[in-house]
C-alpha cells in the first residue's frame, strides 16, 4: 500500500474518530441492548413464569367428572359459589373445577384473584400436575413414565452418508458472520456514500489531485472506512457476546451454545467472503457517492442500496432448500446479492465448495471492478461541482 | 529556455461545443507567465485538461515533457483553482498538516506555524475553517499551494478578493518562489499584476490565442497601448467582466 494510500486512511480515521457524532452513533446500538436487557432483567423479577405450589398454597378442586382417587387432598365438597367466596375472603389462593363434560370437551376451570397484568401466570398447569400425579399413582412406573412424558428424545440428525448432520449447529456461526455482515451493510453505507462527496461538496478536489492521484485518494479511504466499521461492529458484538457469556447456562441458550459446531472450512469460507462482501459493498457506495455532487442526493441512494443488498433475506426459506432453485441460483450469482445469498446457503449447508468459491470470485471481482469505477468516477466527475449527478437524476 | 509546461494544438469541446479551438504556447522554466482572457473563454478548462481534470478533444498538454500524473512525475505542483474550497469543519492546522503530509513537507507543522504567523493567521491555527473570513481561507489555500515549494505554481485568480495590503503580501510570497526558481502559471484580471510580474502573457479569445509573447511584444503588436487598454480592445465592451 502507498504512503499517500496510508496518509489518507489516517487522516480519515482520525478525524471520524474525532467527531461525536461517530461515537453516538457507535454506541446508541450497545446501549439500546443494555437499556432493553437491563429493563427484561428487572421486570423479569416480578413476572411469575413457573407455578406457584407449595405446603402453603391453599387450594381446592371440585372434582364432578370424579376421574380423581380419593387420596387427591384437596378434594372440596362444597359448591363452586362457595368456593369462589373463599377465594374472595383470600381463604383459598386457587381453585379448579372438572366438569361432569370433562372426558367429552377436555376443559377445566381455574379461578384465583387476579394480580393486574399477569400474562404469564401459569397457575393453571398445577392441575395438570396433580392430575397427573394421581393417575401415575394407580399404574406402575413405567406406565408412569410413559404418561408424565418425564423423559427425553434425543436427536440425532444424520446425513445421507450416516454421519452427524447437525445442520443448525454447524449454520450458527456463518449465519452470525452474515447478521455481522447486515449490520455492517445497515451502519456504514452511508458514512461509504459520503465520503468522496465531502471533497466535492467542499470545492477541494481539484486541489488535492494535484497532491494525490484519485486511486490513491479513494482507496486510502475505503481503507480508512472499512477500519472504522469494524470498530463499529466490534463495538456492537462485544457486549452481545459478552451477554451470551453471562447467560451461557440459562435454558434456550444452553441448548444453542451446546448445539455449536465449529465447521473450519465453513468459518473460513465465511471470513473471506465477509471481507470480500465488505470490501465490494464499500466500493460501490464510493461509486455511487463519486457519481454524485450533493450528500442529498448521495442519502437517496443508501435505501436502495441496503435493500439490494439484503434482498435474498426475503427469500430466505427457499435458500434452505438443498436444491437450489433459479432464484436461488440468481441471487448467487448476481453480484449485488451474491454476498447475503453466499452467507445464507454456506449457513444452511446448501452450497458446495466448487460453487461458493465461484461465487466469491464474482464478488472478488465486482469489489475490484467498482472501486476501478469509484476511481475513474472521482476523477472524471471531481471538478463537476454542481452538475455530477447521472442523467437521470438532473432536473429536465 | 526549456519548457516546463508545453501545449501543442489543444482542443476542447463538450457535448459537441468547442471551446477551444486550436491553442499552443510554451511556459519556460522559471519564467511567470500571465495566462489571461475574459470570463468563460477557457482559462480553467486549459488548466484542467493540463492537470488530468478532463481528457482534451484534440492536441497534447505536457509538463516538462510528459502528461501529467502527481505521484509519476518530476513536476511537483502548487494549484490554487478558481474553485476555493477546503475541508470546513476541520481546523485549519488539520487541514494544512494534511496536505504538508501528502505532499511530503519535512517539519511541516513548524512550516504551517511560520507561514500562519506571517499571513497574520498565528491565532487561527486550531480555528476551524468554516469559522473563517473567505480571505482568511484564501491565505490558507495560498500556504496549501506553495507547501513544499513546488516547480510549477498555478494561481487561477489567487488576489481576487483580496484587499491592497494582501494582495502585496501575495505577490511578495509570488515573487519569492519565483526568485527560489518556479514556474509560474497567473491566471488573472488585474493588468497590472501582469505588467508587473509576467514574463509573457497570452490572451485567450474564441479558443484561440489571439495574442501571445513577452509584455512589450504583445504592447507592440497593440501600438503601445496599455495592457488595460489592450483587454478592453480584445474583449471589447460586451464581454461578461
Amino acid at each position: 500500500m502507498s504512503s499517500k494510500t496510508i496518509q489518507v486512511a489516517k487522516y480519515e480515521i482520525v478525524r471520524q474518530l474525532k467527531k461525536p457524532a461517530f461515537w453516538a452513533a457507535t454506541l446508541l446500538i450497545p446501549a439500546l441492548i443494555g437499556v432493553l436487557y437491563f429493563i427484561v432483567f428487572v421486570s423479569s423479577n416480578g413476572v411469575n413464569t413457573e407455578p406457584k405450589f407449595d405446603e402453603n398454597t391453599k387450594i381446592a378442586i371440585s372434582d364432578e367428572a370424579g376421574i380423581l382417587s380419593g387420596q387427591v387432598p384437596y378434594l372440596t365438597t362444597e359448591s363452586k359459589e362457595q368456593n369462589i367466596e373463599k377465594l374472595e375472603k383470600g381463604e383459598l389462593d386457587l381453585y379448579y373445577v372438572i366438569p361432569k363434560d370433562f372426558p367429552e370437551n377436555k376443559k377445566a376451570e381455574f379461578y384465583h384473584i387476579s394480580e393486574g397484568l399477569e400474562v404469564f401466570n401459569n397457575d393453571g398447569a398445577i392441575l395438570k400436575r396433580i392430575l397427573s400425579q394421581d393417575v401415575s399413582a394407580r399404574v406402575d412406573d413405567l406406565d408412569a413414565l410413559v404418561l408424565t412424558g418425564e423423559y427425553e428424545v434425543t436427536d440425532h440428525k444424520l446425513a445421507k452418508d450416516g454421519t452427524d448432520a447437525n445442520v443448525l449447529g454447524k449454520a450458527i456461526i456463518p449465519l452470525f458472520v452474515g447478521a455481522v455482515f447486515f449490520m455492517f451493510v445497515a451502519l456504514c453505507g452511508n458514512r461509504f456514500l459520503l465520503t468522496v462527496v465531502e471533497e466535492k461538496e467542499n470545492r477541494i478536489s481539484e486541489m488535492i489531485l494535484t497532491s494525490i492521484s484519485s486511486k490513491h485518494l479513494i482507496v486510502g479511504k475505503i481503507v480508512a472506512l472499512l477500519i472504522l466499521g469494524l470498530v463499529q461492529i466490534t463495538v456492537l458484538v462485544v457486549p452481545i457476546l459478552v451477554m451470551v457469556f453471562l447467560n451461557r447456562d440459562q435454558g434456550f441458550l444452553a441448548s444453542i451454545l451446546g448445539m455449536i459446531e465449529v465447521d473450519p472450512l465453513a468459518v473460513t469460507l465465511s471470513i473471506i467472503l465477509f471481507v470480500a462482501s465488505a470490501v465490494f459493498y464499500a466500493g460501490m457506495c464510493t461509486f455511487v457517492g463519486a457519481l454524485v455532487s450533493t450528500a442529498r442526493d448521495a442519502s437517496s441512494f443508501i435505501g436502495p442500496a441496503i435493500i439490494a443488498m439484503v434482498l435474498p433475506l426475503y427469500f430466505m426459506q427457499m435458500f434452505m432448500a438443498t436444491e437450489p432453485n433459479t432464484i436461488v441460483q440468481v441471487f448467487t450469482y448476481f453480484p449485488i446479492t451474491a454476498p447475503i445469498a453466499l452467507m445464507l446457503r454456506n449457513g444452511f449447508g446448501t452450497i458446495s465448495v466448487p460453487e461458493f468459491c465461484i461465487g466469491t470470485s464474482i464478488v472478488i471481482v465486482s469489489a475490484v471492478v467498482a472501486i476501478r469505477l469509484a476511481v475513474k468516477t472521482f476523477q472524471k466527475n471531481a471538478i463537476n461541482f454542481g452538475v455530477a449527478k447521472p442523467k437521470f437524476m438532473r432536473k429536465r | 529556455m526549456k519548457s516546463m509546461v508545453e501545449v501543442n494544438h489543444f482542443k476542447m469541446a463538450f457535448s459537441g461545443k468547442t471551446l477551444i479551438k486550436d491553442l499552443s504556447f510554451t511556459v519556460g522554466k522559471g519564467e511567470i507567465f500571465g495566462f489571461l482572457g475574459s470570463n468563460g473563454s477557457g482559462k480553467t478548462t486549459t488548466i484542467r485538461a493540463l492537470l488530468g481534470f478532463y481528457e482534451p478533444t484534440g492536441g497534447e498538454l505536457l509538463m516538462d515533457g510528459k502528461k501529467f500524473n502527481p505521484e509519476d512525475s518530476d513536476v511537483t505542483v502548487g494549484y490554487l483553482p478558481e474553485e476555493r474550497g477546503l475541508y470546513r469543519k476541520e481546523t485549519v492546522m488539520d487541514n494544512m498538516l494534511y496536505f504538508a503530509e501528502l505532499k511530503k513537507l519535512q517539519n511541516a507543522r513548524e512550516w504551517i506555524l511560520k507561514y500562519l504567523k506571517r499571513v497574520g493567521l498565528a491565532d487561527k491555527a486550531d480555528q476551524r475553517v468554516d469559522k473563517l473570513s473567505g480571505g482568511q481561507q484564501q491565505k490558507i489555500q495560498l500556504g496549501i499551494t506553495i507547501m513544499g515549494d513546488p516547480k510549477l505554481l498555478i494561481l487561477d485568480e489567487p488576489t481576487k478578493g483580496f484587499d491592497p495590503i494582501n494582495r502585496r503580501l501575495l505577490m511578495d510570497i509570488i515573487d519569492e518562489h519565483h526568485a527560489k526558481g518556479a514556474s509560474i502559471i497567473m491566471v488573472t484580471h488585474y493588468m497590472d499584476e501582469v505588467e508587473r510580474f509576467c514574463d509573457r502573457a497570452l490572451l485567450l479569445k474564441d479558443g484561440t490565442a489571439r495574442a501571445y509573447g513577452t509584455i512589450k511584444e504583445i504592447k507592440r503588436e497593440f501600438g503601445g497601448k496599455s495592457l488595460d487598454q489592450i483587454f478592453v480592445d480584445v474583449y471589447g465592451e460586451n464581454h461578461e467582466q
